[in-house]
């Protein structure tokens, strides 16, 4: 076999030299490009490797009434901070006593501090109560790399909760945690419900860093730059509502005092700010603040009256005789009918081989008197001559069957029938127009809450103009130092003047006249307009409705009252809608509360079922 | 007297390697300074005087019994890569390690030393032919048999290793250039197909003129270039069946902004850990990449930083210009040497050093992936630090014997 003749020569050497000389020049080109063109770049960010932020909390903002009066306040509350790698576990007893923490929670809290760094400050307990504190600053001393910081709770300086609407803020849990990201750190405070959530980002302020050079394990080894970089924390934004705060507490108190469950909803129908909004049962928004138990949290959740569902906003019951209007207001925009317009009230009406019953025989009736007596037989054929697709129309122009946007958080957008509901529900054909005439008297599918209630009764007092349900009016910018007026939406129903004012002139009579329905709704010198109803529970006891407003001619004021199994509207909610009312126009009561008064009916939903179905 | 010890005694490539280790052990002092260090500087300070000994004990060993015995020990390494893998310990997920009470010996990296020699030996037989294919599967199963027994630990980093030390002797060796090309051809077009169908079609044609153009008959052309397609094409389906971490490794090489907290974050704190030190370099333990820990297992495969980030320019070109040095010392030596064995030893241990070093100082600087294989003579670890040391010893041999035939 041949020797190899290219074995090491001279010019395979070169190559390999060449190749070395390469490799050579591209690390150094690599090198030069790290350390003398991205230097500065580079630099920075090892920088900000060995500089630390500690956390300066923020005060949450206040919370004002619409007469300025303080509704949430800040107060101080006690967190005890651990340092993990400081900790000496042998004080573990003597911590647990103290905080009244088992040593099992101690060491699992301590563990997710030192996950985040076992150099720097955690917390590990929030709002300790004073006398836990008195205790632990005396042994203090004793507990290497513990130590307490003062930082923000809630306090309600007034009589009212308002719970629903206030809401309430808590320490974000894991799952929030995940969800919101950045900003937040285990322990931090967060606004869970009602307006503490939805206008969080206002409220919560931004948090401050003091910045601390560490040393090769982390350790704290003096401040960086001696401050200049630290950022002082900005307090969260105030809200001032629109509630007055003494008619919110009024409200509350009407509702509990009759032991009712259900919600009081009054607006100011010239902007669709709430003036109060009650939901009853309820709760006190201060056991929320600081460390709720969590036995307490459990109680609240698990008790069966639903203490903390709002029942003005999620609701969604039947409106009944209060949605009359809806109908009158269809017939007479489109031309149907006129004031002239009369009906021979029979007290029946019989519809294919189904009678439906009025509770009295009202004779000769037009819509003013209709509204006034509540009159089911002109509705039930109202109906037919409005037709269902128009009576639905201006149902939801009324804004029914669609969230109002309100600010206090979840709502119920309702349900607002139409053929193609039916069509989808029955199927197509599946249903008859006999379905519609419950409809035209509030009853049957059509489902609605006390808010778009409100809505509704304010757009008929304020002259049609559709407000969006608010609780926050303005905005205390602290940045800019100005108060910024929050926008809202509002929109026209669509209704001419002439049909408004039949329609509030059968209100008034409701309220103000002999054979009106709600008589005990009045209130001593001004004119109210109004409307009972009763929403029919097939669970139980009905639902009292009334929907009103005053004063009639300029109305500042729009209330919804809804009791749940209570039985007629005319008896139970009318009178708590006029003592509302005059506690707001007065500024107080200016009557001796009302004795009890025999029960009045409101129109009556008695219906016969002839058919076999 | 001097001039007698310039002729016998390779002063140079001593002093080179020198020059590393002293690097080496100042940089793993300081990456470990503080945190449980002294130990780790000291059991690498007993591995570095370990190391001289075993140096000492390679250069004035006997080239032509080291010669006869090149056979005999690779043969034993393959014996003991296997045993490894059945009785060894597992560290980080590959069954690399024999314990010997506290401490760990990696006999991969002592297989290298003996592939070298094996194959040094085998190219030096005078009725050795690389343009014979019997003898061109032999030299590459000498390779390729230790390689695949590293594979399957799994250490990717160290078999890597092996197949590209491979080419350099290979080449020294005679083998023409389409050898040379039929082998690289399969590697460049599998890369080329990890970075996505445009690259992958790029490397194909590359591969396709370079085969053409060195082209000794069209056949092995063809089955050359039919090869590297099939490697090609199922780059993906290996690519799916590899461990996570690696499959990670890639992907985060390609685009290292996808996991900047993740895999990527060790590349990301190592650039700026040496763009930050600038020319003269942030002083010696003032590091603070270095000193606050931010890349992990620093003293191992990322000691690059250390030098980079406390010294600087200045500190990481000494780094590179001894390691150069010492890579063109060994190419010299190959040239010089009349002993066909001590030529192509000398060219493989060169491929070694040069391999870990372009891999490893590229990784630490981003421009290539994240291969764990050490820095010789700087990275933490005794094994490796004893068989670097062993074969500056074989150059310094080599050297010595150069006029020998």
């Amino acid at each position: 076999m041949m020797h190899d003749e290219q074995f090491g020569t001279p010019q395979r050497y070169k190559t390999l030299v060449g190749a070395v000389v390469l490799i050579f020049a591209i690390l150094m080109a690599r090198l030069y490009q790290l350390q003398l063109l991205y230097h500065g770049e580079l630099d920075k960010k090892s920088e900000e490797n060995s500089v630390r932020a500690l956390i300066k909390e923020p005060i949450r903002g206040y919370i004002y009434d619409r007469n300025g009066k303080l509704v949430v306040d800040v107060g101080p509350s006690y967190t005890v901070m651990i340092v993990p790698a400081e900790f000496d576990r042998r004080n573990m007893p003597l911590l647990s006593r103290l905080l009244n923490m088992t040593p099992a929670t101690i060491e699992e809290r301590m563990a997710r501090a030192r996950a985040y760094s076992p150099y720097l400050p955690s917390r590990l307990k929030r709002d300790i109560t004073f006398r836990q504190l008195a205790a632990l600053e005396e042994h203090l001393p004793l507990l290497s790399g513990i130590s307490y910081q003062v930082e923000s709770k809630r306090s309600y300086p007034t009589k009212a909760y308002a719970s629903h609407l206030l809401g309430y803020s808590r320490e974000i849990s894991d799952a929030q945690l995940a969800q919101v990201g950045e900003y937040y750190r285990q322990g931090d405070v967060i606004g869970t419900a009602g307006l503490e959530a939805r206008y969080e980002q206002f409220l919560r302020g931004e948090k401050g860093f003091e910045y601390v050079s560490v040393n090769s394990i982390g350790q704290i080894i003096g401040s960086f730059e001696d401050g200049k970089r630290d950022v002082i924390s900005k307090e969260g934004f105030d809200l001032i509502l629109g509630m007055d705060v003494e008619l919110q507490a009024f409200a509350e108190s009407l509702m509990t005092v009759n032991n009712y469950s259900g919600a009081i909803v009054a607006m100011d129908p010239s902007n669709g700010s709430l003036l109060a909004m009650v939901s009853k049962p309820d709760f006190d928004p201060a056991i929320m603040s600081g460390v709720t138990p969590a036995e307490l949290w459990a109680r609240l959740n698990s008790d069966p009256s639903k203490p903390l569902f709002n029942r003005a906003a999620l609701t969604r019951y039947p409106p009944g005789s209060t949605f009359k209007m809806v109908l009158a207001a269809a017939a007479l925009e489109e031309g149907i009918i006129d004031e002239t317009y009369r009906i021979h009230c029979t007290g029946g009406f019989r519809y294919g081989n189904r009678v439906w019953k009025d509770l009295h025989v009202h004779g000769s009736t037009n819509v003013v008197e209709a509204i006034q007596r509540s009159c089911n037989v002109f509705f039930y054929q109202l109906i037919f001559k409005v037709g269902f697709e128009k009576w639905s129309e201006y149902g939801r122009r009324f804004g029914f069957g669609s969230p109002t946007g309100i600010d206090t958080g979840e709502e119920t957008a309702g349900i607002m029938p139409s053929p193609a509901y039916y069509d989808a529900r029955y199927g197509k054909g599946k249903w008859t127009l006999g379905y519609t005439v419950s409809l035209s008297i509030g009853q049957g599918e059509v489902g609605v809450s006390p808010l778009q209630m409100a809505r509704y009764v304010a757009a008929l007092a304020n002259g049609g103009i559709l407000h969006q349900p608010h609780a926050v009016m303005y905005v205390n910018n602290k940045r800019t130092g100005k108060i910024e007026e929050l926008p809202h939406a509002q929109k026209p129903v669509g209704l001419s003047p002439k049909t408004i004012e039949l329609i509030r002139e059968g209100m008034r009579r409701v309220v103000q006249e002999p054979g009106g329905t709600a008589s005990l709704a009045r209130v001593k010198g001004i004119q109210s307009a109004g409307k009972t109803g009763t929403a029919e529970n097939p669970h139980g006891e009905d639902h009292a409705w009334y929907v009103g407003f005053a004063p009639f001619e300029n109305p500042t004021i729009a209330v919804v009252v809804m009791l749940e199994n209570s039985g007629f509207g005319g008896a139970k909610a009318a009178p708590m809608a006029g003592l509302i009312i005059e506690k707001y126009h007065y500024g107080q009561l200016i009557r001796a509360l009302p004795r009890p008064i025999p029960a009045a009916r409101d129109s009556v939903k008695t219906i016969t079922h002839v058919s076999s179905r | 007297m001097f001039e007698y010890l310039k002729e016998y005694f390779d002063l140079q490539g001593l002093i080179l390697c020198l020059v590393l280790v002293a690097m080496g052990l100042v940089s793993v002092y300081s990456a470990t300074y503080d945190a449980g260090a002294a130990e780790t500087f000291q059991k690498q300070l007993i591995w570095a005087g370990a190391g001289m000994a075993t140096l000492l004990l390679a250069a004035f060993f006997p080239m032509k019994t080291l010669q006869r015995i090149a056979f005999p020990s690779y043969v034993f390494m393959l014996g003991v890569l296997l045993v490894v893998l059945v009785v060894g310990r597992t560290i980080s997920g590959s069954t690399s390690w024999f314990g010997v009470g506290g401490l760990g010996v990696q006999p991969s990296e002592f297989a290298k030393v003996a592939t070298v020699l094996a194959l040094a030996a085998f190219l030096s037989r005078t009725t050795t032919s690389l343009s014979n294919v019997r003898h061109l599967i032999i030299a590459l199963g000498i390779v390729l048999v230790p390689m695949i027994l590293v594979l399957a630990q799994p250490d990717l980093g160290t078999s890597i290793v092996f197949f590209i030390m491979l080419l350099p002797i290979l080449y020294w060796g005679g083998a023409s250039n389409f050898v040379l090309a039929a082998i690289l051809s399969p590697i460049i077009v599998a890369a080329g197909a990890l970075f996505g169908t445009f690259a992958f079609l790029f490397t194909l044609l590359l591969a396709a003129v370079m085969l053409y153009l060195t082209r000794e008959n069209r056949f092995a052309a063809a089955v050359a270039f039919s090869i590297s397609l099939v490697i090609g094409l199922s780059v993906q389906t290996v690519y799916d069946r590899l461990p996570v971490y690696q499959q990670k490794r890639i992907a985060t090489f390609l685009n290292p902004d996808l996991d900047p907290r993740g895999a990527g974050y060790n590349v990301l704190q190592s650039k700026v850990a040496i763009g930050s030190g600038g020319v003269f370099g942030k002083g010696y333990l003032q590091g603070t990449q270095t000193q606050l820990n931010f890349i992990p297992e620093q003293w191992t495969d990322f000691i690059f930083c250390v030098p980079g980030e406390e010294f600087g320019f200045i500190g990481a070109s000494v780094v590179l210009v001894c390691f150069t040095a010492l890579l063109l010392h060994g190419l010299k030596i190959a040239h010089l040497s009349k002993n066909k064995f001590a030529s192509a030893a000398s060219v493989g241990i060169v491929g070694v050093f040069g391999t870990h070093m372009l891999i490893n100082i590229g990784m630490s600087m981003g421009i290539l992936p994240v291969i764990g294989i050490p820095l010789p003579f700087l990275s933490y670890g005794g094994s490796a630090l004893i068989a670097n040391l062993a074969m500056v010893g074989l150059l310094m041999n080599f050297y010595a014997n150069r006029k020998e035939h």
